[in-house]
């Protein structure tokens, strides 16, 4: 049985009701999302809720999945990524002030302790440097518009081949493409300021 | 694509290829002719090393591990039936400080959580108050006056000291009222060694129903003033504390009856794991 194929079966066991099924199928896919709604979001407590409401979303909805129509991983990322999309739309003003009040805090919580570990047997210099580095390249990620970020996090941080981001996103895999070049390129642009201003 | 690098057929040829190119797919002579452009075209070329770039950024940073709490938090706000494997030991993640010091701060009181959670501990509790509130009566302290209470530590050894001396003032009392009692007895039999017990104490004890004479009688009552916590004690209504108590257990863990699938399953969550 291929992984398509378990996931289907998965998918119609909890459509019946069996608990251990949805269990599995958080267990699953709880640190995919919860990885996009924290790259886009910004902060574990925002992918954390985010990610809550995608499970409620998906518990509520799973009965409309239709395995003939796409893989469940592209369903998945649809309904992230409109949450994440209303959960944008709402906090926009909040954080059109918040870019007017200078960088975002909750820096550590960018690191991941297991991160931190490791880091540790790296060298003190070495290891800030590299914390400093992925610090800096989230928060330039949150910078880019959403259409940019989101484009980039599920290519290039979620491996998300185009025709299925294409179908997450509902526009078509030359707009993906090019979104993705646009956002690379952009934060590549960030980056570089940033370490003007640093330098 | 910016605008301003669609300046001729090449650039926007370049775009078209720019993802494949940077991903190494390109082969042959579209290869070739992509690279010729890069080299050559003032604006894709710095473009190329631009999106390069970013792609090797964002490739930088790794997953994250969510919480070791975000499964049971899904599963009791989705299916209310939380999981035997949730939260595997080691598993490492990026809490917020917040959530570092809950669990902290469970680390600690799960475990007497769990105590008091016992039916056996609610019982011994619902004891020690009761038996206390008689305690606290029987030395005249009335509610009213426990809101005019000074907590401070010289006030409360006052209070407490005041307290014990009214209640071994009242048990003093209590005792010598029944000693005095007993010895007028003693002095009536001595006196009237024949006589039946006198008419008059019977008329005052025509509600007696337990048959006993009226000697035991006495003594049940002074028993009851010398220790009311026995007396309290015995009685069935404290027994009702144990189903509450199991209750509050499940309740809690019953979390937003979720949409149809719960419906369906009805399930219960079982609560022994979590506090146990
Ligand atoms: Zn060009």
């Amino acid at each position: 049985m291929d992984e398509a194929q378990v996931i289907g079966l998965l998918v119609r066991r909890c459509v019946g009701g069996d608990a251990a099924a949805w269990e599995e199928i958080v267990q699953r896919f709880h640190r995919r999302i919860y990885n996009v709604c924290y790259r886009f979001a910004g902060d574990a407590e925002n992918a954390q809720d985010l990610t809550q409401e995608v499970f409620i979303k998906m518990y509520r909805t799973l009965n409309t999945y239709d395995s003939g129509k796409g893989a469940f991983m592209t369903w998945v990322t649809t309904i992230t990524r409109n949450l994440l999309v209303d959960h944008f739309r709402k906090t926009k003003s909040e954080r059109l002030t918040d870019s007017l009040d200078g960088p975002a805090s909750e820096h550590e919580d960018a690191q991941p302790l297991s991160d931190r570990i490791a880091d540790q047997s790296r060298g003190p210099d070495e290891a800030a440097q590299s914390r400093e580095t992925r610090e800096m390249v989230h928060q330039a990620l949150q910078k880019l518009s959403p259409e940019l970020r989101e484009a980039v996090i599920l290519r290039d941080l979620q491996d998300m081949d185009y025709r299925e981001i294409a179908t997450a996103l509902r526009v078509p895999e030359g707009t993906v493409k090019s979104r993705i070049n646009r956002g690379r390129a952009e934060l590549a642009r960030l980056l570089q300021r940033t370490y003007r201003q640093v330098i | 694509m910016p605008e301003e690098t669609k300046h001729g057929a090449n650039c926007t040829e370049f775009e078209a290829l720019l993802t494949e190119a940077i991903e190494g797919r390109l082969t042959g002579a579209q290869k070739e002719s992509f690279e010729a452009h890069r080299r050559t075209c003032g604006i894709c070329g710095p473009l190329f090393a631009e999106v390069q770039a970013g792609r090797e950024w964002l490739r930088s940073l790794e997953a994250v591990e969510p919480p070791t709490f975000l499964v049971h938090n899904i599963l009791a706000a989705t299916s209310g039936v939380v999981s035997t494997r949730v939260a595997a030991p080691g598993a490492l993640g990026t809490t917020p400080r917040r959530e570092r010091l809950r669990e902290w701060w469970d680390s600690w009181f799960a475990p007497l959580n769990a105590f008091v959670r016992q039916p056996r501990f609610v019982m011994s509790f619902g004891m020690i108050f009761f038996s206390g509130s008689l305690a606290l009566s029987a030395a005249g302290v009335k509610a009213s006056d426990v809101a005019k209470v000074s907590l401070r530590p010289s006030s409360i050894r006052h209070a407490y000291t005041d307290a014990q001396i009214k209640v071994v003032k009242y048990y003093d009392n209590v005792r010598f009222v029944y000693e005095i009692e007993s010895k007028v007895r003693e002095l009536k039999r001595a006196a009237t060694p024949a006589e039946p017990a006198p008419q008059e104490e019977k008329q005052n004890h025509k509600n007696d129903t337990s048959g006993q004479p009226q000697e035991r009688q006495d003594r049940n009552y002074s028993r009851e003033q010398g220790d009311t916590v026995l007396a309290g004690l015995n009685g069935s209504e404290v027994i009702p504390v144990r189903p509450v108590a199991s209750d509050a257990g499940t309740a809690d863990l019953r979390i937003q009856g979720c949409s149809q699938p719960a419906a369906r399953g009805s399930r219960v969550v079982s609560n022994n794991r979590r506090f146990v």
